[in-house]
């Protein structure tokens, strides 16, 4: 199993501002001194990543106290740089909220140039309350997706002519690289899912596939992906094909494991302050999504279940987080049999996503959990074994 | 696309027609003079009083645009420039050389594509708090943000009395449910960007030569005064009236009044 920091690279200090920690929340409860700080900060700590061995990924959100990294690919280009030996993967670029798909190439070749061909590139669906800053078109949202893709797609592996595309949502004149990626015929490509149905599609494509604190729902993303899969190329993917993105809390002693789970906690309460008319924009969900969801009563949303198969409630304790498999806290051998435990009850991984800094987690801290986790988790991951395939679908429906 | 029964309408036929390949709900209802009704953001449910009203002295022939309510979403179709093309098509099937057209807000900008299309296709005009003329200018809005309201404080915001009949989404039928969904998703794909308007249209207004009304409500919570004037500095050809005790949704807040504007200035 490999491990991947990332951070989302919050503005914490708003987090006391009431209301809103998206869309409408102003900009002038940032101080940019501090905003520059703390965002040193965490590059200091992917930096470290680096140096422990570990590899690095990084995401994007707009208009938010919870992310102030705008731009995948603008904070990837400073650790293409910067680190040495870590992977680099952008999970992910919101595709659809684009306006320039051409240019989303020309970010990830650039990157790829400068890292010595170290990017990995994922695309996502995306917030849907990001649509009120990217302000495109909420229908045919997915469509718009789609023809990004294969634009994009088409740009990274072109050894032929410059070409041009005139599709439904893009038209571009001529399209040409320079410089085009060091990884042929492209970076591996990463998508996201949260059901069997949508990992099936990627299963089908052979990317890999990362499912995000989803819980035991990883196990039924997981055994989608490998059945599509499966039929597509006609043999198992392997672990590489697929990640689970969750929090890890590792100390040399527990208690202070807790401590510091209960400061990265911020991360599940922000996440849930955002008035209900900006998570679901007119036109964005599908019409019959919305009726179903508005007649079995509304909002809401997925809250992942607990072993006993309640939803983790919003507020949840740390132990309701690990319950469901979110959260794994304690120290390294704690740590250790816990994702190795989720990893057996899921089907197997191989990567795991691993937010070591979330919420209000200083940097002291974060070091130590990344010292630890490298140090003491990794190597014992690196060596845990295949699920056996008989166990891995049974109980699959 | 099955059509069900419309809460309000029950005075008149609920029908499906085929234009060009696209099955469109029309509701008729009364006799006399033919009149062509378009409906708003609301649909066409929200409408049904003035409907009703209109219909004692009309024949009134009350689709529900493509993407709204039962009728299906055109291919292809995504600017209200293109519904104005489809309309002139659907008049042709109906044979309406030249009703008279009444328009409530989105229907409105509607009326205003066809008009300045066709002028001579319509023997008077009626806009009911039209949309469609540039809804802001950089950082000054003329029309509210309905994209960015939250769907109970609009429900209240869009007229003076009771809200429409599919406003409350969270005590709908599923039936009406999915009437409303279908509203927002046709609001959404029309209406999103550049928001609720056509730049172009302000330059074609005027074409339109027929007698026309502009209706704007006293309490209008939604379109600013600067917005009513914005209008009447495009179309100057037209008389531009205020309602009292009347918000966006006019058209429900004081039905008979409109009737009555529309019939005196239809001649009827």
């Amino acid at each position: 199993m490999d491990i991947w920091q990332f951070s989302e690279q919050a503005y914490y200090p708003a987090f006391e501002v009431p209301g809103n920690m998206r869309v409408t929340l102003p900009q002038s409860e940032c101080d940019p001194v501090e905003a520059g700080k703390l965002l040193n900060r965490y590059l200091d700590e992917y930096m470290l990543a680096d140096e422990l061995g570990l590899n690095i990924m990084i995401n994007e959100h707009h208009a938010a106290a919870t992310c102030m990294s705008t731009s995948c690919m603008t904070t990837l280009a400073i650790l293409a740089r910067q680190t040495k030996k870590a992977r680099l993967l952008a999970l992910g670029i919101p595709l659809a909220n684009r306006s320039n798909p051409l240019r989303v190439a020309e970010e990830i070749a650039m990157a790829d140039c400068l890292s010595g061909g170290r990017t990995e590139i994922g695309f996502v669906k995306g917030a849907s309350y990001e649509l009120f800053m990217s302000n495109r078109q909420p229908t045919g949202f997915m469509d718009r997706f789609w023809e990004a893709y294969d634009l994009i797609m088409a740009a990274l592996t072109n050894e032929g002519e410059n070409f041009s595309w005139e599709g439904e949502h893009f038209h571009y004149r001529t399209a040409s690289l320079w410089p085009r990626p060091i990884q042929q015929p492209a970076p591996p490509i990463w998508m996201t899912a949260s059901s069997a149905g949508s990992a099936a599609t990627y299963g089908k494509m052979g990317t890999v596939c990362a499912t995000f604190l989803s819980g035991s729902v990883a196990r039924s993303v997981f055994s989608g992906y490998r059945q599509a899969y499966a039929a597509q190329f006609g043999h198992q993917a392997g672990r590489d094909r697929l990640g689970y993105l969750c929090l890890v809390s590792c100390a040399k002693d527990r208690s202070e494991a807790f401590r510091r789970a209960e400061q990265m906690k911020s991360y599940f309460t922000t996440a849930a302050r955002l008035e209900p008319t900006f998570r679901n924009p007119l036109g964005f969900n599908p019409v019959e999504a919305n009726v179903k969801m508005l007649m079995s009563g509304g909002g809401g949303g997925f809250r992942p279940l607990m072993r006993n198969g309640k939803p983790v409630p919003a507020d949840g304790s740390i132990e309701e987080y690990m319950d469901a498999g979110l959260y794994f806290v304690g120290t390294p051998d704690d740590v250790y049999e816990q994702i190795a435990r989720f990893h057996d009850e899921v089907g197997g991984f191989g990567h795991l996503l691993m937010m070591a800094q979330a919420g209000e987690l200083d940097h002291a801290a974060t070091a130590d959990n990344l010292t630890l986790v490298a140090q003491e988790v990794a190597p014992r991951l690196k060596e845990l074994q295949e699920v056996e395939l008989d166990a891995r679908y049974e109980g699959v429906g | 696309m099955d059509t069900v029964s419309l809460a309000g309408l029950e005075f008149g036929t609920l029908s499906a027609i085929d234009i060009r390949g696209t099955q469109v709900e029309l509701f008729t209802a009364g006799s006399g003079a033919p009149l062509l009704f378009l409906h708003g953001l609301d649909g066409l449910e929200g409408a049904a009083e003035v409907i009703r009203q209109l219909s004692e002295q009309f024949t009134v022939y009350a689709p529900s645009h493509p993407g709204f309510g039962g009728s299906q979403q055109s291919e292809g179709m995504n600017r209200v420039d293109d519904l104005g093309y489809f309309y002139l098509d659907l008049m042709d099937e109906l044979e309406l050389q030249q009703p008279a057209m009444v328009g409530a807000n989105f229907g409105g900008w509607l009326a205003a594509e066809i008009l300045t299309k066709e002028p001579a296709r319509a023997s008077s005009l009626t806009l009911i708090s039209p949309l469609g003329l540039k809804t802001a200018d950089r950082r000054e809005q003329y029309v509210a943000d309905i994209f960015m309201v939250a769907k109970q404080e609009l429900a209240k915001r869009m007229q003076v009395g009771e809200p429409g009949p599919l406003q409350n989404v969270m005590t709908l039928p599923e039936e009406q449910l999915r009437r409303a969904m279908r509203n927002d998703e046709a609001m959404s794909l029309y209406g999103w960007t550049p928001y609720m308007c056509n730049p172009k249209l302000a330059g074609r207004l005027h074409r339109i030569t027929c007698p026309t009304q502009i209706l704007w409500g006293a309490e209008d919570a939604i379109a600013t005064p600067a917005y009513h004037e914005a209008w009447a500095a495009a179309m100057p050809q037209a008389d531009t009236a205020t309602i009292e005790g009347a918000g966006f949704r006019l058209h429900a807040d004081q039905p008979a009044a409109i009737a009555a504007r529309i019939a005196s200035l239809a001649g009827a």
